[in-house]
């Protein structure tokens, strides 16, 4: 009986201390992620293909995602497999950079530093300025 | 086996502890590889937390050839790295915490696991940010790319939860029934 009842505070202690880490997560990521702005904003896409060769692109969008901004580019193509953790970009402008193929793939930076985010949640702000860099795997 | 002529021996039991790893690391990427099409559901947290509480410290003789096997199949990338010190620090604690017996509180130690596994794999961005600009910069990386990935950490948290609330008790007799045929 006793042994019953201890269990069953253990199951319940171990239940209630994970929902509320989850609950502390979920809190810290509402507060920390990045939101994307809503409204005109003007944001340069600047692609560097596999010859170093760099091709600029100035938009003016409403879109929130990076996504729907390369798809409004004009000029820029792109294609890739779709995953749980959205588009895995791996062809721009007709370029394709396999890893497993070439032994390359296309970085992504938002104003010089590495994108946390796929390009399907990846916020988009007025002003920024977006690399995507085909890049050897050394 | 002979080494510089002379004769090596191996006891039964190296010979038998190769076996087993093999054994291990086989299942771990077969687990991998079907669950692999769900997004952080795995079984590699769930299998090791199990070879550890059965198998012991050989458990980390298995480790190595599997984080091995990963970068040659998938690469190695900054991943890579962080597979290094997480499989082997989830062994080692839970060789720590062996002596526990309760299914509740191995869900909740699988379940912590996968919640904190962002932020262990953050490291290398501190690392990175840190020598490539500040401590501020370090800081900034590991916390931004922990925060990306807190939707994952938490699908991880209760797929590991869940996983050994279901498997424990069964695949623990399995394990034990095996463990008494290989060396007892």
């Amino acid at each position: 009986m006793k042994d019953n009842k201890n269990k069953t505070l253990k199951m319940v202690l171990a239940v209630v201390i994970l929902a509320a880490l989850i609950g502390a997560l979920v809190l810290i990521y509402k507060n920390f992620s990045p939101k994307p702005t809503a409204g005109a904003k003007s944001v340069t896409i600047e692609v560097v293909d596999d010859q170093a060769d760099t091709t600029s692109y100035e938009v003016n969008t409403d879109a929130e995602y990076l996504r729907q901004v390369m798809e409004e580019t004009d000029g820029l193509t792109f294609s890739g497999a779709e995953s749980e953790y959205g588009m895995m970009v791996d062809t721009v402008n007709g370029i394709r950079a396999d890893y497993n193929e070439n032994g390359a793939y296309w970085s992504f930076y938002l104003n010089d530093d590495y994108c946390n985010y796929g390009i399907d949640t990846q916020p988009v702000a007025d002003g920024d300025h977006f690399s995507i860099v085909y890049t050897r795997a050394e | 086996m002979k080494k510089h002529g002379q004769v090596v021996k191996y006891s039964k039991t190296a010979l038998k502890d190769i076996a087993v790893s093999g054994l291990m690391i086989a299942t771990i990427e077969a687990a991998k590889a079907a669950l692999g099409f769900l997004p952080n559901i795995e079984l590699t947290s769930f299998l090791l937390i199990m070879y550890a509480l059965i198998f012991g410290v050989k458990t980390l003789y298995a480790v190595p050839g599997f984080i091995l096997i990963e970068g040659a199949v998938y690469g190695f990338q900054l991943w890579w790295i962080m597979y290094l010190y997480t499989w082997p620090l989830l062994v080692v604690f839970t060789l720590l915490f062996k002596k526990r017996t309760s299914v509740w509180f191995w869900c909740f130690f699988s379940g912590i696991f996968g919640l904190c596994f962002g932020a262990l794999c953050a490291v290398p961005y501190f690392f990175a940010g840190w020598a490539g600009e500040s401590l501020r910069g370090g800081i900034y990386a590991a916390f931004t790319w922990w925060v990306a990935g807190i939707p994952w950490d938490i699908i991880h948290c209760v797929g590991n939860f869940t996983v050994m609330l279901l498997l424990f008790v069964p695949v623990k007799a399995v394990l034990k029934r095996c463990y008494a045929y290989i060396y007892l």
